[in-house]
């Protein structure tokens, strides 16, 4: 579709290029650790003469291949054919970090706090690091509690219409299923 | 043809039950407000929504998740009509014309297009799938493990290489959702693979946390890091409704868009990408003269309306192999499959044999599901467009607390939620460097069900890798296979010598 981008030579800031070296070097990393695991794994193949460790060994094997073809692109000038990525050139990395920080902290907090609290934490740290993303303030005690609260109403809702009415699991902080 | 007819007569006695038509309407408004919403697609709300197999009976479910599936790419047309950001990627071309009238203050008749193709489509798609999916099943039965094997690479290879850009990355990625399918109890030998002594994994990794990490979580990161700046102008909506010269520019389109989506969904090609855009190009060209003018301009009503048509036609058509072959052809399709799964429930051929009340229910719902959203989509669609009012930051830190119930409603594990962000850092990377993420989920959901396949093959064989070539059916398929692989080079070879190095493909 792209005419442009597909015929011009690929040019990569230097940033992006060691950035496909890393995920170059991850695929390669990623066949190592499945050859590894696949060399523990029995041959056993009965009648079909191809037993339960044949399609990790080709899985490995084609994977490794991948990393190499990608490691040699990264070499040579950098990924073909790459669409330009939508949005910023640059990441913006304390909106990552405050995303981040949300999602971790749902993980570890949820079996003890409750799946409302936990998530309304969760909310109200990822809709900071999205306002700061767009350059807007993040906003002091009082918009953290009005986040906090809106994760409430929005996790809430959501958390007796899946443990009431459709009898899923999901932690409570008390054991009355409703927070 | 009379049984057919008893068939869904049956099916529709069972999809008018007060609770099925309550899932059905719950399904098409849900799949219409995350087709509304950018940032969340179907696949991924199916996904988050799997635990429900755990309680929901499966005839249910199924016409819950389907309503989703198509309600999806109706609700799609309104964002991309409206917003210069599509909703979803089948509705990409619609936001080409349809942003274009929006603006020239035709938002009500491009949605009424999109709309009225979309139920036009889907309608003959179902009638089509009532048709086909019985002759199919029938003849599928004779398929043996070769063929099947053959056909599910077939599915790899057009999802990876044939699709994208770069072979590289989508093989690249579909071998990494090969690698992720390993995991868990092998299916023939029930020997225990990469499970890391976690009896986590014995199972197998979910379905759920690798499409919601990718798909959800990788979106939240990707719009915190780089889409902050980003800006978006919704268009006015005015009156819905088309003029008689729009109505007669309409529907020949409508009918070639769902020409043209129904085979492109029956064969593994993706989804609904490709038809969309086919017909995009082919009612670009046969436009009257008069209209030309329009294409990329004021905005001309049939590019909104054949692609539109395409795509709901493609999705509906995507049932044909995923229910008479367990063949999913699109990655909401492969999660559908993983949804029959947990039931225990076997999708092929026999199929329509032993779970024939669900199937025959199912696409009954189709018809009934298309009627909701006709509704919901032309008189309501200025409810939905109040969705896109809901601030950007609120929307996305919103997703994460479904994506929550979904791993962990699951699984309950709160470890599954740690993966998931480790998977959601994958999908952000891809997302990033343009790979592929659809082959990560059908490489994983058809990788065992390819590997079994492949081991019976042999099996038959003997060990003999010969045993591809013994009956005419699998020689055809490996043939369609090397057509596939070679193709596309061979023509951008030839493009090459002729001096035209701008090969599209």
């Amino acid at each position: 579709m792209d005419r442009a981008a597909a015929s011009a030579p690929p040019s990569h800031s230097s940033h992006d290029r060691r950035a496909h070296w890393l995920i170059a070097l991850g695929a390669l990393g990623l066949a190592g650790v499945l050859a590894y695991g696949a060399m523990s794994i029995p041959s056993d193949a009965g009648y079909a003469g191809i037993g339960p460790n044949f399609l990790p060994w080709v899985v490995a094997a084609v994977l490794a291949a991948c990393g190499v073809w990608l490691l040699w692109e990264a070499f040579t000038g950098g990924f073909r054919q790459l669409e330009e990525p939508s949005g910023a050139d640059r990441g913006d990395w304390s909106a990552f970090a405050w995303v981040s920080a949300g999602v971790l902290a749902n993980a570890a907090l949820i079996t003890t706090a409750g799946f409302v609290l936990s998530c309304a934490l969760c909310f109200a740290l990822a809709v900071r690091g999205l306002r700061v993303s767009e350059g807007k303030p993040g906003g002091g005690l009082r918009q953290a509690v009005i986040d906090a609260t809106t994760g409430i109403l929005i996790a809430a809702p959501v958390y007796w219409l899946f443990t009431k009415l459709l009898a899923i699991n999901l932690p409570g902080l008390t054991g009355t299923g409703w927070i | 043809m009379l049984e057919t007819w008893t068939q869904l007569m049956g099916g529709f006695a069972t999809a008018i039950s007060p609770i099925n038509l309550l899932w059905a309407f719950v399904g098409c408004a849900v799949g219409t407000a995350i087709g509304v919403l950018p940032g969340l697609g179907p696949a991924v709300t199916v996904a988050m929504l799997l635990p429900i197999t755990s309680q929901v009976e499966p005839t249910a479910s199924m016409i819950f998740f389907a309503g989703i599936y198509y309600g999806a790419m109706y609700g799609g047309s309104t964002t991309s009509i409206l917003l210069n950001t599509p909703g979803e990627t089948g509705t990409m071309v619609t936001a080409l014309e349809g942003f274009k009238m929006a603006r020239s203050g035709r938002a009500g008749a491009a949605l009424a297009t999109a709309a009225i193709g979309s139920f036009v489509a889907g309608t003959i798609a179902t009638v089509l799938v009532t048709l086909f999916a019985p002759i199919v099943a029938e003849h599928a039965v004779k398929l043996g493990p070769p063929e099947y094997f053959l056909l599910m690479v077939l599915a790899f290879l057009t999802v990876s290489a044939v699709l994208g850009k770069s072979t590289l990355r989508g093989l690249t990625a579909l071998f990494v959702g090969l690698g992720a399918g390993l995991i868990g109890m092998d299916q023939i030998s029930g020997q225990v693979r990469y499970t890391g002594g976690i009896p986590e994994f014995m199972d197998g990794i979910e379905v759920v946390l690798i499409a919601v990490g990718l798909f959800a979580v990788g979106e939240v990161l990707y719009n915190a890091m780089y889409e902050g700046r980003s800006v978006s102008e919704l268009n006015r909506l005015n009156k819905v409704h088309m003029t008689g010269t729009e109505w007669r520019r309409s529907w020949p389109a409508w009918l070639r868009g769902t020409a043209l989506g129904f085979p492109f969904g029956t064969i593994p090609a993706g989804g609904s990408e490709i038809p969309t855009f086919l017909s995009y190009a082919t009612e670009k060209k046969l436009a009257k003269p008069e209209h030309k003018a329009e294409f990329g301009q004021k905005g001309a009503i049939e590019g909104v309306a054949g692609p539109e048509a395409a795509n709901n036609s493609a999705v509906t058509a995507t049932l044909v192999p995923l229910l008479t072959l367990g063949i999913p052809t699109s990655v909401t399709a492969a999660i559908l499959l993983s949804a029959l799964q947990n039931y225990g429930i076997q999708a092929g051929p026999q199929l329509f044999e032993t779970s024939s009340k669900m199937v025959w229910a199912l696409i009954a719902s189709l018809y009934i599901g298309n009627v909701m959203l006709l509704i919901l989509n032309l008189p309501m669609v200025g409810l939905w467009v109040k969705l896109l009012k809901i601030p950007r930051p609120q929307l996305y830190a919103g997703i994460l607390i479904f994506a929550t119930v979904g791993v962990y409603g699951m699984r309950q594990s709160s470890f599954d939620l740690f993966v998931m962000y480790g998977i959601g850092l994958l999908g952000l990377l891809m997302r990033r460097y343009d790979f592929p993420v659809a082959p990560v989920i059908v490489g994983m959901i058809l990788g065992p069900l390819a590997e079994a396949q492949l081991r019976n093959a042999m099996s038959i064989g003997e060990g003999r890798w010969g045993v591809f070539l013994d009956r005419p059916a699998s020689v055809f398929l490996l043939v369609v296979v090397m057509l596939v692989l070679l193709l596309p080079r061979l023509v951008r070879l030839w493009q090459g010598r002729r001096g035209d190095g701008t090969a599209v493909v």
